[in-house]
């Protein structure tokens, strides 16, 4: 479930991580490779070893991401001590194998390494030594992990940094641009710039050796914006993993919006983010009918309420079984008789509870004794009941929601029906 | 995002404002409903207002809107209501048959790719994991659905986009009512209004009016 997890966390920063990492185990495995003409084959047979190394990520990787990711959020903060020491030994790692790599094969793959490379040369605070060259590249990629955030932007942005970033006199250093718009552009816009990477990947292939040397003498170097650059293997295939990936975005993008509405969101699990949603909309849905209902009707019954609401939930859902709906039948005539007598005389209606076998109490003190008495049984057979039992294994826990729901939005003037099972507990 | 706080003091009121409006028409419209009458028309006019906040701009809004007319008694409710008429704009059903074509071809291939790829490189425990999670979620996805309004035929990202807008406009909803449920019961108990099961619109009625007073 690692992997899964990983990439279903709203940020992207963590799957970028897992690919570095991956990548740079693959490297490993492919340093006897002979080299590709075109740089689709080998990308596509990386795939396969991508995949293999992406769930194989090991563990003492998660803690690097998240310390990354935290250090990623705030971008102008140095990153702590600790976090350099580990940064410098990625790098170095990421260095030998970016030479490793650029002489087997892969022009793509060694244009991202530089690109990180680069990047976390910026980022670790401009302090160390670097070649001439990246530090004209570096005002300009200034630019580029800001404007990756914003989706369709970065075209414009990057552009305008690759003009202002000229001074980079390396042949080599304005291929790496182009590499990285190029990846940029793949996760912006999948199909207009699918090209550029090409063009720029053949023009960086023989610059790239020239660059190997220079980018061996730059130190140590936090990672920090290699989360930015992505889509290796998006540049090269199909635009099913690109638009696949885009896609993943979008909603995870969304899914974090939706994490600051609902309450109780802390869960970065799209699964349980759902779950949460789908409670929540259940909840104010709720919410409206029972206000609809009380106090503004005189008498606040809730009963033709909730029978009402059994019935359409019964619509909606359809997971009834039969022996809740024969309750949710008979429930529903004595509501509707209730709700009838309740209109005239309260007197009258509370015998007639009260000749079934039920009676009436306050939400507040119906919650009190259900929790108090029956917690192991389905508690209050509340007419909301059938309503939940209708979900697959809903847990407990929902129906004690329900219930508070409607003492809060009754406010303790609400009533409910409680059939109460023991005279006893009465 | 957008600062929440101003935006929806503003929805509020106008979601008020419709509120009042239908119900008044309603009750002009059906004179002594009973209590159940009268909740139907609550909840019908608070849906018909709060739908109409977002100008048919949203899936939900259209649905919900939608679903009311198809009601032929509330068909003439809903037109008298919004007599600038609101133009229910429906997407081009052949524009969502395509698209959602298109992806599902593009699902199918990726699907039997991918999991092919790592069935073979990952071992059985893992894909298998992989494959709970995503029925997990593609349960819960179709759950969703069937709550908001017009979500059927969406696909994963307006889904989601439109539960959020919903929730916020649900949001809105609950809290105007509330309060002005709370404002009523305030009301009978201060005698402001009189007996509130027969009187219950003049009851509403003098609070709004309290209501408005105090807001202007």
């Amino acid at each position: 479930m690692q992997p899964a997890g990983r990439e279903l966390e709203a940020m992207n920063i963590n799957s970028l991580l897992n690919q570095e990492q991956s990548l740079q185990e693959m490297h490993n495995h492919q340093n006897g490779q002979p080299q590709m003409s075109s740089h689709f084959d080998p990308v596509s047979s990386h795939d396969d070893f991508l995949e293999q190394m992406m769930s194989s990520i090991p563990s003492s990787n998660s803690s690097f991401n998240w310390d990354v990711s935290s250090v990623a959020g705030r971008a102008d903060h140095a990153p702590p001590s600790s976090l350099l020491s580990q940064f410098d030994d990625q790098s170095a790692q990421l260095v030998s194998k970016l030479r490793q790599h650029q002489i087997s094969s892969g022009a793509t793959k060694a244009l991202m390494l530089q690109q990180q490379l680069l990047l976390s040369r910026r980022l670790a605070g401009n302090g160390l030594q670097s070649p001439t060259g990246a530090s004209g590249g570096e005002s300009g990629l200034l630019q580029m992990p800001i404007s990756l955030n914003n989706n369709g932007e970065h075209t414009d942005v990057v552009d305008g940094s690759l003009q202002s970033a000229n001074p980079a006199n390396d042949t080599s250093m304005q291929s790496l641009f182009n590499g990285f718009t190029g990846s940029l552009g793949q996760t912006a816009n999948q199909s207009q710039h699918f090209h550029h990477p090409q063009n720029f990947g053949a023009t960086a292939a023989p610059s790239m050796n020239q660059q190997a040397a220079s980018g061996s003498t730059g130190g140590g170097t936090p990672a920090q914006p290699r989360q930015r650059v992505r889509a290796r293997r998006g540049q090269a295939t199909d635009p099913h993993s690109i638009a696949e990936r885009l896609r993943r975005e979008r909603i995870a993008e969304r899914m974090k919006a939706l994490q600051e509405l609902v309450p109780n969101a802390n869960k970065t699990d799209k699964a349980s983010m759902l779950d949460e949603i789908i409670d929540y909309v259940k909840f104010l849905q709720l919410q409206v009918k029972v206000l609809s209902m009380s106090r503004l009707g005189g008498a606040a019954a809730v009963a033709p309420l909730v029978a009402d609401m059994s019935s359409e939930g019964r619509s909606s859902n359809g997971i009834q079984t039969a022996s809740s709906s024969d309750n949710n039948e008979t429930m529903t005539v004595t509501e509707h008789q209730v709700a009838k007598l309740m209109e005239e005389d309260m007197g009258t209606a509370m015998q007639y509870l009260q000749g079934k076998g039920l009676c009436l109490m306050p939400i507040s003190l119906a919650t009190a004794i259900s929790t108090a008495t029956c917690r192991s049984r389905n508690p209050i057979a509340t007419s909301t009941n059938p309503l939940l039992s209708g979900e697959a294994g809903g847990p407990s826990s929902p129906s004690m929601s329900v219930l508070t729901v409607q003492s809060a939005a009754i406010g303790g003037n609400g009533v409910v029906d409680a059939s109460v099972k023991d005279a006893t507990s009465v | 995002m957008k600062a929440r706080t101003g935006y929806s003091t503003s929805l509020k009121q106008e979601f008020l404002k419709k509120w009042i409006k239908g119900i008044r028409i309603y009750s002009n419209f059906k004179k002594d409903m009973n209590i159940l009458e009268r909740k139907k028309a609550i909840k019908l006019s608070a849906d018909l207002a709060i739908a109409s906040t977002r100008n048919a701009s949203t899936r939900w809004s259209r649905t919900l809107t939608a679903n009311i007319s198809k009601n032929e008694t509330n068909k003439i409710f809903v037109e008298q209501i919004f007599s600038d008429s609101e133009v229910i704009k429906k997407e081009a059903p052949s524009r969502l048959m395509a698209r959602s074509n298109r992806i599902a071809s593009k699902k199918i291939w990726r699907r039997s790719h991918i999991t092919q790829i790592k069935a073979r490189k990952m071992g059985p425990y893992a894909v298998k994991a992989r494959s709970i999670a995503k029925k997990l979620v593609k349960n819960r996805t179709k759950v969703l659905k069937s709550l908001v309004p017009g979500g059927e035929n969406m696909d994963g990202i307006s889904l989601i986009k439109e539960t959020l807008d919903y929730i916020v406009s649900l949001r809105v909803q609950v809290d105007v009512m509330r309060r002005l449920a709370s404002a009523a019961e305030n009301s009978t108990r201060l005698g402001l209004s009189s007996k509130c099961s027969v009187h219950w619109l003049q009851g509403i009625f003098t609070v709004l009016d309290h209501w408005c007073a105090m807001v202007h």
